[in-house]
């Protein structure tokens, strides 16, 4: 199956928000890692739309899909509310899978439009893209 | 004394092409509605369209969604529809889960984050979906005080924000009575989606609309990928003039069946030709549609039993160009047949084809036809509806020939099988006839209301050049029986003499 989680696009989506929330000049605690960040984030803004127990069902599928992708402990564990848990050692490549599969979760059933606008409302610094296909890197 | 004024209610358009008029203008501003009925039937999407139609940044919509279908899935499959507009989430559509909310803090919690949330967005429309499952957790406890002060005030509180109101319920009839919320409601609007036999018919009704006259009854609504489509009852000609038309005669394309009838079909009558397969019905009809774009009278088909390409396909073998005027847009071939149409939807086409084309032929070739294409519900009220039908269009100034497939008889003269006469102005009656060893082929006019006409019957044939018709056969009595029987005065052998045609 060819999911928008694996395209190269989403993959470049999610090393974006790490970035972003990576940065010095991010308002972000440094000391969290930017996948926290950029996880807490999503999950506070798209609860509201689906939910926290919709949002935390759609974490547990992408962590579940990022599990084959990449070496993540099983202490990574999603919360009742949707927060990530146990997230402190892994490497930021696999904060992108995980986030990746989230976006791609989301593409898959809402679609590209309706993902990058709700994207778009949390960074609004977010540079257009089109994520299912190969289109321009991201900058 | 003060004059008294009455307040203004404004209506809102509901977003559903057709529906407006049902409601009587649109919906009342800062109404508090229910959309009720079973699964599948439409209410969600009813309520997306009437929140894209309205919503807008300054003053939004909030959709609240409540332990029914989960908001992702809704989305999903609402983005399907041509009327959701993707740019408008979060930019005067929200989306609002509370799912949680009340799982936690119950009823009370629900009516504080709805508060809280409307305060916050000054909301102009708030959708609560599935309101039924909101209701339910209470009610299973019997605590139907809780649910009546709840629902009282949510409706106090949205009103007073000037909202209007939409609660998405799965009802079903048996629960109108002692229901608060059903007691509590401006609006109640009745979604059914019945299965008959193998078709499957969709309805509402609005049970219920304080303010304002809406049209009473069931009415039919189909699902597009535009979304919902209403069909008024009334056909939506209750806001239009009636035309008084003129009694002007428009020619049938056959000189002599123009003689017969006085000059023509009196303007806006509704005439029906009646006669067994391959009498030539349906080429007369041909005939009178051509005719009319000859005079730059431009003209509907509604046929059923054939495809629009291939209606034009046969005129042109009787040197009749219908193309021309399809491809000018003078002309328009409308083909349905999707065995579970109603009245109504049929109508809509024709109305829509009248508005684009400005008509004033329709032909409908076949009833029989046109009848196998509704859904079966429907055919019990075929004469019914084909009346509103015929004297909502006939209002309107437009002359309708409709063809009509009769069994033939040798032993009486049938006018119609659906006893449907009664339902036309003007009927002309083809059949054959057995004479001398051939099977020929007879027509007369029946009848013509409040119109003089020719009491013949004219034998006539079906040449290259359309319907030729010849003379009255003068020797031979019971034709009309199709066994006729040779006078004795006579000796001739009478052969058709034929009239030149326009075409």
């Amino acid at each position: 199956m060819n999911r928008p989680g694996g395209s190269a696009k989403t993959r470049d989506l999610a090393e974006w928000l790490l970035a972003f929330e990576a940065a010095p000049e991010s308002p972000s605690n440094p000391n969290t890692p930017a996948t926290i960040h950029v996880c807490e984030k999503l999950r506070q803004h798209l609860s509201t739309l689906v939910g926290a127990a919709g949002f935390r069902s759609l974490f547990l599928r992408a962590l579940t899909l990022a599990k084959r992708e990449a070496p993540i402990s099983n202490l990574v564990q999603v919360k009742e509310d949707g927060s990530l848990e146990g997230f402190n050692g892994e490497a930021t490549q696999t904060g992108a899978v995980l986030i990746a599969n989230l976006l791609g979760l989301l593409v898959t059933f809402i679609g590209e439009t309706l993902t990058l606008r709700l994207l778009h409302e949390v960074w609004q610094d977010l540079p257009d893209s089109d994520i299912s296909s190969k289109g321009k890197e991201l900058t | 004394m003060n004059e008294h004024k009455t307040v203004k209610i404004n209506r809102l358009p509901s977003g559903v092409p057709g529906f407006d008029e049902i409601l009587g203008g649109g919906l009342p501003e800062f109404s508090f509605n229910i959309i009720a009925g079973a699964p599948g039937c439409g209410k969600t999407t009813l309520a997306h369209q009437f929140l894209f139609a309205n919503a807008t940044p300054e003053r939004p919509a909030l959709y609240f969604t409540v332990l029914g279908e989960p908001a992702l899935k809704m989305l999903r499959y609402q983005q399907q529809y041509t009327f959701f507009d993707a740019t408008r989430l979060n930019n005067g559509v929200h989306f609002v889960n509370l799912s949680q909310v009340l799982v936690e803090r119950g009823l009370q919690g629900v009516l504080e984050e709805i508060s809280k949330q409307v305060e916050a967005a000054d909301a102009s429309i708030v959708v609560v979906d599935s309101f039924r499952t909101v209701l339910r957790t209470e009610q299973h406890d019997n605590r139907e005080m809780a649910v009546q002060t709840f629902v009282q005030k949510l409706a106090l509180f949205l009103t007073s924000s000037e909202a209007t109101t939409f609660l998405i319920g799965e009802y079903s009839e048996s629960e109108l009575q002692d229901n608060p919320v059903f007691t509590v409601a401006d609006g109640l609007f009745w979604l059914y989606q019945q299965v008959e036999r193998n078709s499957v018919v969709r309805k509402l009704q609005i049970m219920k609309l304080r303010g304002q006259m809406s049209v009473p009854g069931m009415h039919t609504f189909r699902i597009t990928d535009a979304g919902l489509q209403a069909f008024s009852r009334t056909l939506g000609l209750s806001g239009k003039k009636k035309r008084a038309p003129a009694k002007k005669r428009l020619s049938t394309g056959i000189v002599a069946l123009d003689e017969m009838m006085g000059g023509g079909i009196p303007e806006g009558d509704s005439l029906l030709i009646a006669g067994p397969s391959g009498t030539g019905k349906s080429l007369m009809a041909t005939q009178f549609i051509a005719a009319g774009i000859r005079v730059g009278e431009p003209g509907i088909v509604a046929v059923f039993e054939e495809r629009p390409e291939e209606y034009a396909g046969r005129a042109t073998t009787f040197g009749l160009d219908l193309q021309t005027p399809l491809d000018q847009g003078s002309l328009e071939v409308i083909y349905l047949r999707p065995l579970d149409l109603s009245v109504d939807e049929m109508m809509q086409e024709i109305l829509d084809a009248v508005d684009r084309t400005g008509a004033k032929r329709l032909v409908i070739d076949s009833l029989a036809g046109f009848e196998l294409a509704l859904a079966p519900g429907f055919r019990i009220d075929f004469r019914e509806s084909l009346y509103r039908m015929i004297f909502a269009l006939t209002g309107l100034g437009i002359t309708i020939l409709s063809t009509l497939e009769m069994v033939e008889s040798f032993t009486e003269l049938l006018f119609s099988s659906y006893s449907i006469s009664f339902l036309t102005d003007d009927i002309i009656r083809m059949r054959y006839v057995e004479i001398e060893g051939q099977l020929r082929k007879i027509m007369m006019i029946v009848k013509m209301r409040g119109a003089a006409h020719s009491k013949d019957i004219r034998e006539y044939e079906i040449t290259s050049d359309g319907v030729v018709v010849g003379e009255r056969l003068t020797h031979y009595a019971n034709l009309i029986s199709g066994l006729p029987r040779r006078l004795k005065s006579s000796s001739t052998n009478e052969t058709p003499g034929h009239s030149k045609t326009t075409t």
